[in-house]
C-alpha cells in the first residue's frame, strides 16, 4: 500500500499532499497567533494603567528582524539549489538559515535574561520604581560600595537578594494533610544551620483503633522530621477514612428510619430532622488531628519568597497552610541600583480623583522619603521646561497665543527612565562614560558599574509600602505577559522550525540521492513554515518594540 | 491485497501488505491504519462517555436527594480515602459537585463526542467513502490519537490528586478558574492546571486530525469522485475539519494564556483590584480582562457545537437513503447549507455572552447572525425529513435511531430559538432551560445519530449484524428516558432553576420561604412547584444507564456470535465503503476504484436493482456510448 501524491502532484488539484497540509497547518497557526494578537489589542485598548510604550531595546529587535528576513531568503536559495541538484550550495544556504535561527535565539535569550533580572515595584500610591535588587548586607556595611565580606550569606554560601520576607519563627504549625515537604526540609536545614531545634510542642495522642485507648503517636520534644509528619498524616488519613465511613453508614440508617416513619413525605421536607446521632457514634470514632505544633528553640530566622507567604506582624501563613508564629523582621525591598522613577500611573489615578499631578507627586512616599528623588525631580522639571520651549519654538502656539500646539507626552512628563537619569548624572554630577562601556550600554541597557551610585542610587522600600512587585516578567503587567507569551511561543516555533531544517541539512543527503524531488518537496514545506515564523515576527516586532 | 502485490517494486514497503507479519503492537496499538485508529478512537471515546455518564449520575443523586448519602451502588467505585476527602458524611458536597459538573461537560464534549463522531466515524468511514487507501498522513493520524489519549488521561488523573479535578465549569471562566486550586504549592500538580494541559493536548490532536482529514478529502479521492459525487458524510467531515482547524487555535491561545496566569502569575484574565474572601486583595498585577477569555473560549465554543453535530447528521444522512431506498432529498442544498453553516458558525459566538454587558450593538449583531444560522440547520433537517417521504422505509436498527434523531434534534434546535434573543436571555440565561436545550441537541440528538452510525457500519467492521432484539431493547427505553430527563429541564428552567444548584434548588427553597413567609417570592413558589421533577429526572437517568447495558452486550457478543452478513454490501447501499472486503484489509480496496455516479442512486428506473452503487461500471450504456464519467477529475 502506498499513499499517492507524495512526490508528484495530483493532476486536478495540482498539489502534493504535504503542500495542502502545510497551508492548512499555517491557516491554523494564523488563527492561533491571531488569538494572541487580538488579545494584545484587547488588553492594550482596555488597559487601566499606563501601557509601557517603547520600553524594549530596539536595536537587538531590529537586528533580529533582519536576521529572520535574511534567513527566509536563504531558505529559498537552499530550496532552489536542491531543485538545481546542487547539494553543496544547499548545504551552504541551509547552514546560513540555521545559523541565523541560532543568532536570533541567542539575542532573544540575552533580552529575556536582562528582563528576568530587572525588578519593578508598585507602591500603594501607584508610584512605580524599577531597578536592580541589592543583596542583604551586614550591619554597618557601606551600602554604596559593599566589599565581598560585607554580604550576609545563606547556609549555602550564597548572597541573599533583598526581597525576602524574614520571620523569626518561635512556633511552626503544620497542616497535617497538606504540608509541602520541600518547605519542611528547607526549615529543617535552616534550623540546623542556625543550631536551633524544631521540636514537637505537645504529645500526639490518637485513638487509632476503634474502641481502644488512645496511643501516643509522638511525644512532646520529638524533633521535626518528614518521617514524623508522615506518620501523623498516615494516622490522620486512616482516622478520616474510618470516621467518614462510620458517619456515612449512620446517616444512611437515619434516612432509612426517617423514611419508614414518614411515608409520603419528600426528602426535603424531612431533611432538617435527619441528623447523625453524634453522641452514639462518639466512642467508635478515631481521633482526628488536623494540625501539629512545633516549637523552634531558640527562635530562628526563616526567609520566604513574598509569593509563598501571607505575612503578619505576629504570625504568618504559608501557602500550604503552615502557620509560622513569631515576629516579622523588617523586610524591605532594596534596590541597589534604582534606574527608573515613574509617576505616570500615580498621575493617572490622581487625575481620576481630581487631584493635580504636582500635589500628588509632592505627596508621594518616594518624594517624601528620598533625597535623591527630590533632587532628580527638580532637575527633571527644569529640563522639561527647556524641552517645552524647544517645542514652542518649533511648532508655535494655538490661536489664543498661550496654548502650545505641541506638548510633552505623558511619559516624558512623569517618567524618569535610566537614560534621563544618565543625562542627569552627566549634567550635574560629572559622570562620563565612553568607548566600549557606552556601546555596551546602547545594546544591553544601563551600565551600572561605569555610572555608579551618582546616577543610579540605592533605595530601600519598606515592605508595607509595596502593593505589587515582580521582575520584568509576565507577572509585572499585561504588557510583559503578552510580550513573553507571543515572543516565547514564536521562539518555540523558531526552535522547532530550525530543528527540522537542521535535520534536512544533516540527514538529508541519503534522501537527496535516492529521491531528490521528494526531498525538495520536504524542504519546500519546511521553508513555507519558516516564512510563516518570519511573518509572525514582522507583526510582533512593531507592536512590542516600536508602538 | 493481491491487487497491490503486482505493483511491488522493491524499495520501501516491507511493512504494508503482509498482514501476518505485522506484530500485535503495530497492528492493534501503534497502528497507522485509519480503520484501526478509528476503532481505537471509538472504544476510547465510549469509555470516556461512560465515565462522563457516571459523573452525571452522581450529580443527579445530589440534585434529587441533596441530604442523603450517595447510595452504595454508586459510591463503590471510589476508594475509602477518596470518599473521606470528597464526600461529607457520604453526601456530595458543593465542591465535589462542581468538580463532577466541570468534568462531565469536558469529558462529554472533548473526550467523548468529538472523538466518537470525528475521530472514530470520520477516520473509519471517510477514506473508504472517497476510495482512498488510507489517510494522507497515517503516522500523523496515529499521533493524533495518542495525543488525545494522553490529554484525556492527564485530565482524568487529576481526580486523584490533592486538588481534585477542575471545578470551574467546562467553560473554565476566569477569574474563577484563575484562582481555583490556588492553595496548591506546585501549580503544575493542580487539577485546574492539568485541565489546561490536557486541553492543549486535545487541541493539538484535533488540529493534526483536521489537517489530515482535509488533505485526504482534497487529494485522495478516487478516480471519478468529483466534489458533487462525494457522499454527504464526507462533506460534513470536510466542514468539521475546517471548523476544528480554524476555531480551536484561539482556544489554545486562551488556554496558554490561562496557563500563564496560573504558573507565571500573569493577569491576562484577571482584572485590577480582585478581592477574595479567603485571600484578600489578590497579589496580581491586574489589568487583564475576564471578558477576553469568554470571547476566545466561545470563538471555539460555538463552532464546537457544529463539530459535535455534523458527524451525527452525516451518519443519519447516510442511513436514511439506504433505508428508504430513495435518493437523499436535496443533496445539493444540503451541501451548500452545510458550507454556509460552517461559515456562519464563526460569527455567532457572543450569543453565549449576552449577560456580560457587551453593549446593545454587539448583542444585536450576534442576535442577527444567530437567527440566520438557524436557516441552514433547518434546511438540512427538513431535507432529511423529506427524504423519508414516499420511501419504502425499512426499520432496521440504524434507521430507528436515525428516525428518532430528526424530532429529537428538532426539539433541541427549536428550544434554542428563544435563546437567540438577548431579551429572553435575561430570563433564561444559566437556567435549566439552557441545559435542557443543549442536552436535547447533544444527547438524544447527536448521540442517537452516532448510535445509528454504530449499528449501520458494525456489519462492515465485524462482518456480523448486531442483534435486532437487543437493539430494540436499547432503543425504546433510551428514547423514553432521554425525554424524561430533558423535557422537565425546560420547565424547570422557565421556573427559575439555576444550572449550578448542587442541591437541586433545595437550599434556595429554604432560604426563599424563610425570607418571605407569605410566599410572595414568585420564584419560591415556582421552585416549590417544580422541585419534585428532580426525582423524576434522576430516575430517568438511572433507567437510561440500565438501558445501555443491552447495547454493551450487543456490541461485544455480536462480534463473535452475531448473524453473519450475506455479502460485502449487507444494506445494499451505494457508497464506496460497501465495495471493500468485510472487514476491509490494510489498503482497503481489492480493485482499482473508479466512481461513475452520485452517492445516493437508489431506485433508478434504468437499473434492474433498486440501488446503483457508485463503483459499478455501467453495463448498459445509454445511447450506445461507453460511460466515461469516471474519467472526470484526474488520471
Amino acid at each position: 500500500m502506498e499513499i499517492p501524491y507524495i512526490v508528484k502532484p495530483r493532476k486536478d488539484t495540482g498539489l502534493i499532499n504535504s503542500k495542502i497540509a502545510i497551508w492548512l497547518f499555517l491557516a491554523s497557526e494564523v488563527m492561533l497567533f491571531g488569538g494572541f494578537f487580538s488579545a494584545y489589542v484587547y488588553l492594550r485598548l482596555g488597559a487601566d494603567y499606563p501601557w509601557p510604550e517603547r520600553t524594549l531595546p530596539v536595536l537587538p529587535g531590529l537586528i533580529n528582524t533582519f536576521i529572520l528576513i535574511g534567513s527566509s531568503v536563504t531558505v529559498v536559495f537552499a530550496w532552489v539549489a536542491l531543485k538545481l541538484g546542487n547539494w553543496r550550495q544547499f548545504q551552504i544556504y541551509m547552514g546560513i538559515t540555521v545559523a541565523c535561527a541560532a543568532i536570533f535565539m541567542v539575542l532573544k535569550g540575552i533580552e529575556y535574561n536582562v528582563k528576568f533580572h530587572h525588578q519593578a515595584a508598585r507602591l500603594h500610591d501607584y508610584t512605580v520604581v524599577e531597578g536592580h535588587l541589592g543583596y542583604e548586607l551586614k550591619d554597618g556595611a557601606d551600602t554604596h560600595h559593599p566589599k565581598d565580606g560585607d554580604y550576609v550569606l545563606d547556609r549555602n554560601g550564597k548572597k541573599i537578594e533583598e526581597n525576602m520576607i524574614r520571620v523569626v519563627a518561635e512556633k511552626v504549625t503544620f497542616a497535617v494533610k497538606r504540608f509541602h515537604a520541600p518547605w519542611v526540609s528547607e526549615m529543617l536545614a535552616e534550623a540546623e544551620h542556625a543550631k536551633s531545634e524544631i521540636k514537637l510542642a505537645a504529645d500526639i495522642k490518637m485513638v487509632v483503633e476503634e474502641g481502644n485507648e488512645p496511643v501516643t503517636l509522638a511525644k512532646a520534644g520529638e524533633p521535626l522530621s518528614l518521617d514524623l509528619l508522615g506518620k501523623i498524616r498516615k494516622a490522620q488519613l486512616a482516622a478520616l477514612k474510618h470516621n467518614a465511613s462510620l458517619r456515612t453508614d449512620a446517616l444512611r440508617l437515619e434516612w432509612k428510619e426517617a423514611k419508614d416513619a414518614n411515608p409520603g413525605k419528600k426528602g426535603w421536607q424531612l431533611a432538617s430532622d435527619v441528623n447523625i446521632d453524634v453522641g452514639a457514634l462518639e466512642p467508635r470514632l478515631l481521633t482526628e488531628v488536623s494540625t501539629v505544633e512545633f516549637t523552634v528553640d531558640p527562635p530562628t530566622r526563616f526567609l520566604f519568597k513574598p509569593r509563598d507567604i501571607k505575612e503578619g506582624a505576629a504570625s504568618s501563613t504559608l501557602r500550604d497552610n503552615t502557620i509560622i508564629t513569631g515576629a516579622m523582621e523588617a523586610s524591605p525591598m532594596v534596590f541597589h541600583n534604582l534606574d527608573a522613577i515613574d509617576f505616570q500611573w500615580l498621575v493617572m489615578k490622581a487625575k481620576e480623583k481630581g487631584i493635580s499631578p504636582e500635589t500628588a507627586i509632592a505627596n508621594s512616599w518616594l518624594m517624601k522619603n528620598s533625597e535623591f528623588v527630590r533632587e532628580a525631580w527638580a532637575w527633571h522639571l527644569v529640563r522639561n521646561e527647556k524641552k517645552q520651549e524647544v517645542l514652542n519654538k518649533r511648532y508655535g502656539f494655538k490661536e489664543d497665543g498661550k496654548t502650545p500646539k505641541q506638548t510633552l507626552t505623558h511619559k516624558e512628563l512623569y517618567r524618569l527612565g535610566w537614560k534621563d537619569l544618565g543625562e542627569m548624572g552627566v549634567e550635574t554630577k560629572g559622570v562620563k562614560i565612553g568607548g566600549v562601556a557606552k556601546i555596551k550600554e546602547e545594546f544591553m541597557g544601563p551600565n551600572y558599574k561605569a555610572r555608579g551610585e551618582k546616577t543610579f542610587p540605592h533605595l530601600s522600600v519598606p515592605r508595607e509600602q509595596i502593593r505589587h512587585a515582580a521582575k520584568f516578567s509576565p507577572a509585572w503587567n499585561t504588557y510583559y505577559a503578552i510580550y513573553f507569551t507571543i515572543t516565547g511561543l514564536h521562539g518555540l516555533h523558531v526552535i522547532g522550525g530550525a530543528l527540522v531544517l537542521l535535520y534536512y541539512l544533516v540527514f538529508g543527503r541519503k534522501m537527496f540521492l535516492s529521491n531528490p524531488e521528494w526531498f525538495a518537496n520536504r524542504v519546500e514545506v519546511g521553508g513555507l513554515f519558516w516564512h510563516f515564523v518570519d511573518l509572525v515576527w514582522i507583526f510582533a516586532f512593531p507592536i512590542f518594540y516600536l508602538m | 491485497m493481491s491487487a497491490h502485490a503486482a505493483s511491488h517494486d522493491g524499495h520501501d514497503h516491507s511493512h504494508d501488505d503482509h498482514h501476518h507479519e505485522i506484530p500485535f503492537w503495530k497492528k492493534y496499538i501503534f497502528s497507522t491504519d485509519h480503520k484501526m485508529i478509528g476503532m481505537q478512537y471509538g472504544i476510547t471515546a465510549m469509555l470516556f462517555l461512560a465515565f462522563g455518564f457516571y459523573l452525571m449520575m452522581v450529580m443527579r443523586w445530589s440534585i434529587a436527594y441533596p441530604h442523603e448519602p450517595l447510595p452504595e451502588w454508586m459510591s463503590w467505585i471510589f476508594t475509602d480515602n477518596w470518599k473521606a476527602r470528597w464526600l461529607l458524611d457520604g453526601k456530595v458536597t458543593g465542591e465535589t459537585y462542581n468538580m463532577f459538573g466541570a468534568m462531565h461537560g469536558t469529558i462529554m464534549v472533548f473526550l467523548g463526542i468529538v472523538p466518537l463522531g470525528f475521530g472514530a466515524f470520520g477516520n473509519y468511514v471517510t477514506p473508504l467513502q472517497i476510495g482512498a487507501v488510507d489517510m494522507a498522513f497515517p503516522k500523523l493520524n496515529m499521533f493524533s490519537y495518542w495525543i488525545y489519549l494522553v490529554g484525556g488521561v492527564i485530565m482524568c488523573a487529576s481526580f486523584f490528586m490533592e486538588s481534585g479535578a477542575a471545578k470551574s465549569g467546562w467553560t473554565n471562566y476566569s477569574p474563577l478558574a484563575g484562582f481555583a486550586d490556588g492553595q496548591i504549592v506546585n501549580q503544575w500538580l493542580a487539577g485546574q492546571t492539568q485541565w489546561l494541559l490536557g486541553l492543549v493536548m486535545l487541541i493539538t490532536s484535533s488540529l493534526l486530525g483536521s489537517v489530515n482529514f482535509i488533505t485526504t478529502i482534497i487529494n485522495l479521492r478516487a478516480r471519478g469522485m468529483t466534489w458533487m459525487r462525494l457522499p454527504f458524510f464526507v462533506w460534513a467531515m470536510l466542514v468539521t475539519g475546517f471548523l476544528l482547524l480554524l476555531a480551536f487555535p484561539p482556544l489554545e491561545a486562551a488556554g496558554i494564556m490561562q496557563l500563564m496566569d496560573r504558573v507565571a502569575h500573569s493577569s491576562f484574565f484577571m482584572p485590577s483590584g480582585l478581592f477574595t474572601k479567603s485571600d484578600g486583595l489578590a497579589d496580581l498585577s491586574g489589568g487583564g480582562s475576564p471578558l477576553l477569555f469568554q470571547h476566545l473560549f466561545w470563538f471555539l465554543g460555538h463552532p464546537e457545537v457544529y463539530v459535535l453535530l455534523l458527524p451525527a447528521i452525516a451518519c443519519v444522512a447516510e442511513i436514511i437513503p439506504a433505508n428508504t431506498r430513495k435518493p437523499l432529498w436535496g443533496y445539493k442544498s444540503m451541501v451548500y447549507s452545510v458550507l454556509i453553516l460552517g461559515f456562519l458558525s464563526f460569527i455567532v459566538w457572543a450569543h453565549h455572552m449576552y449577560m456580560t454587558g457587551m453593549g446593545a450593538a454587539v448583542s444585536t449583531f450576534f442576535q442577527t447572525t444567530t437567527v440566520l444560522i438557524s436557516i441552514p440547520s433547518v434546511i438540512i433537517i427538513t431535507a432529511l425529513l423529506i427524504s423519508l417521504w414516499g420511501g419504502s422505509i425499512r426499520f432496521t436498527p440504524p434507521m430507528l435511531w436515525a428516525c428518532a434523531f430528526i424530532p429529537m434534534f428538532g426539539i433541541g434546535g427549536l428550544t434554542g430559538l428563544p435563546l437567540a434573543f438577548n431579551l429572553v436571555g435575561l430570563h433564561l440565561h444559566d437556567t435549566y432551560y439552557v441545559i435542557g436545550h443543549f442536552h436535547y441537541v447533544v444527547a438524544p440528538g447527536i448521540l442517537f445519530g452516532l448510535f445509528a452510525g454504530v449499528y449501520h457500519w458494525y456489519p462492515k467492521i465485524t462482518g456480523r449484524y448486531m442483534s435486532n432484539f437487543l437493539s430494540h431493547v436499547h432503543f425504546w427505553p433510551s428514547l423514553v428516558c432521554m425525554n424524561i430527563i430533558f423535557f422537565p429541564m425546560l420547565t424547570q428552567g422557565m421556573a427559575g432553576f439555576h444550572r449550578r444548584w448542587y442541591n437541586g434548588g433545595d437550599a434556595y427553597l429554604d432560604k426563599a420561604t424563610a425570607a418571605t413567609a407569605d410566599g410572595a417570592n414568585v420564584f419560591a413558589n415556582t421552585v416549590a412547584q417544580n422541585i419534585d421533577l428532580n426525582i423524576v429526572m434522576s430516575y430517568g437517568a438511572w433507567i437510561l444507564a440500565v438501558a445501555q447495558i443491552p447495547f454493551i452486550i450487543n456490541l461485544f457478543f455480536s462480534w463473535k456470535t452475531g448473524r453473519k452478513v450475506e455479502s460485502d454490501n449487507p444494506w445494499n447501499a451505494t457508497t464506496l465503503e460497501w465495495a471493500t472486503p468485510t472487514p476491509p484489509g490494510h489498503g482497503n480496496f481489492t480493485f482499482d476504484v473508479a466512481v461513475y455516479r452520485g452517492p445516493y442512486e437508489y431506485s433508478r428506473p434504468d437499473c434492474d436493482k433498486d440501488y446503483y452503487p457508485q463503483w459499478e461500471a455501467p453495463n448498459k450504456p445509454v445511447g450506445g456510448e461507453p460511460d466515461k464519467s469516471a474519467d472526470k477529475g484526474h488520471h
